[in-house]
């Protein structure tokens, strides 16, 4: 093959498959699949346990995360995290289950996906507008 | 208008809304979004699920497992506590999943219409009638496609006459900010929730 054949372009992505990031997992590990605009902020550390409590995992922290959680210091989407750490939104659901399993992210609430937004939330967005 | 607490703790929890930007390949969306937000890309590469793979056609790549979408959003901050994103649907009928996902507690969806390719918005209209998703349709103005009265696309496309149709210049601020404007004053007037019917798996039309 000619070496000169740039077939590899930016838009084909990194050359190491996505998922070689996460080990090889699709799922992430909770089992919940965090919603697009689902709201996640960075919490500190917990203190270092002597031995971890009940139920916690212990998480070994790749750069990848670190990342993350360098994203995630202000409240930020799961789809902004994932634009801006340029990573497929699949393997990054499976790092930010990762954070949250090991406490170092939390899931802001938000309102419940299936629920109509009241009136008032409403006229609020449409203020919004009028006022760009 | 609510005046927000601005007692500095920055506690108010920030509230986010989704709207989609639907319509056929090179319809605008991309350039809808880039007029009222600063456009980012989002990559997916979603393992294949049974809801998919009817829809990748797998000949010849069998240790293929996940597939490629590339979609745009853009983000409008208002206020100090309320997002908006807005976020455009892969075009290919073989990204359906990735639209249940889009739609999931959805503030509604703007239909982009070329007059030139109606029939590409078919999917998208029938998508969202069938999610209870409310929308609009607004006909891109593109220079060179003739221009029709909002009524004739009404019909064209079948929809219900409280569906709004609007002629929408992608490119320009107001315009589109007058199509977000009347999409949400249609959520407000409760007109647009028609009521979900019971959402059942949605496959591709015809597909």
């Amino acid at each position: 093959m000619d070496p000169g054949d740039k077939w590899l372009d930016r838009d084909s992505g990194p050359v190491v498959r996505p998922y070689a990031l996460t080990g090889g997992r699709t799922e992430p590990a909770d089992g919940e699949v965090l919603d697009l605009v689902a709201v996640v902020v960075a919490v500190d550390p917990p203190e270092p346990a002597e031995e971890p409590a009940p139920g916690q995992v212990a998480v070994t922290l790749t750069p990848e995360h670190r990342r993350i959680l360098g994203l995630c210091h202000n409240p930020a989407t799961v789809a902004d995290v994932a634009s801006d750490i340029a990573l497929p939104l699949g393997v990054v659901r499976v790092l930010l289950a990762d954070l949250l399993q090991a406490e170092r992210l939390m899931v802001l609430p938000q309102r419940p996906a299936h629920e109509q937004p009241s009136a008032a939330l409403l006229k609020e967005v449409l203020h919004g507008l009028r006022a760009l | 208008m609510d005046s927000v607490p601005s007692d500095g703790s920055g506690a108010l929890p920030l509230t986010v809304f989704k709207i989609l930007i639907a319509g056929g390949f090179g319809a605008g969306k991309t350039t809808l979004v880039g007029a009222i937000s600063e456009v980012r890309p989002l990559r997916t590469e979603e393992a294949l699920t049974s809801a998919s793979i009817g829809h990748d056609d797998l000949r010849g790549v069998a240790d293929k497992h996940t597939t490629t979408v590339a979609m745009d959003f853009g983000r409008i901050t208002m206020g100090s506590h309320l997002v908006l994103y807005l976020f455009g649907t892969p075009g290919q009928e073989r990204f359906w999943f990735m639209w249940d996902e889009l739609s999931y507690g959805a503030l509604g969806a703007v239909v982009l219409a070329d007059t030139r390719r109606l029939d590409d918005c078919f999917p998208s209209v029938d998508y969202f009638e069938r999610r209870g998703v409310p929308f609009l349709v607004a006909i891109n103005c593109f220079d060179d496609a003739p221009r029709y009265d909002p009524e004739d696309v009404r019909i064209a496309l079948d929809l219900d006459p409280r569906v709004p149709v609007m002629l929408c210049d992608a490119r320009q601020l107001s315009s589109v900010k007058q199509a977000l404007i009347t999409l949400v004053e249609h959520v407000l007037s409760g007109r647009g929730r028609a009521r979900p019917a019971a959402a059942p798996a949605v496959t591709a039309p015809g597909g």
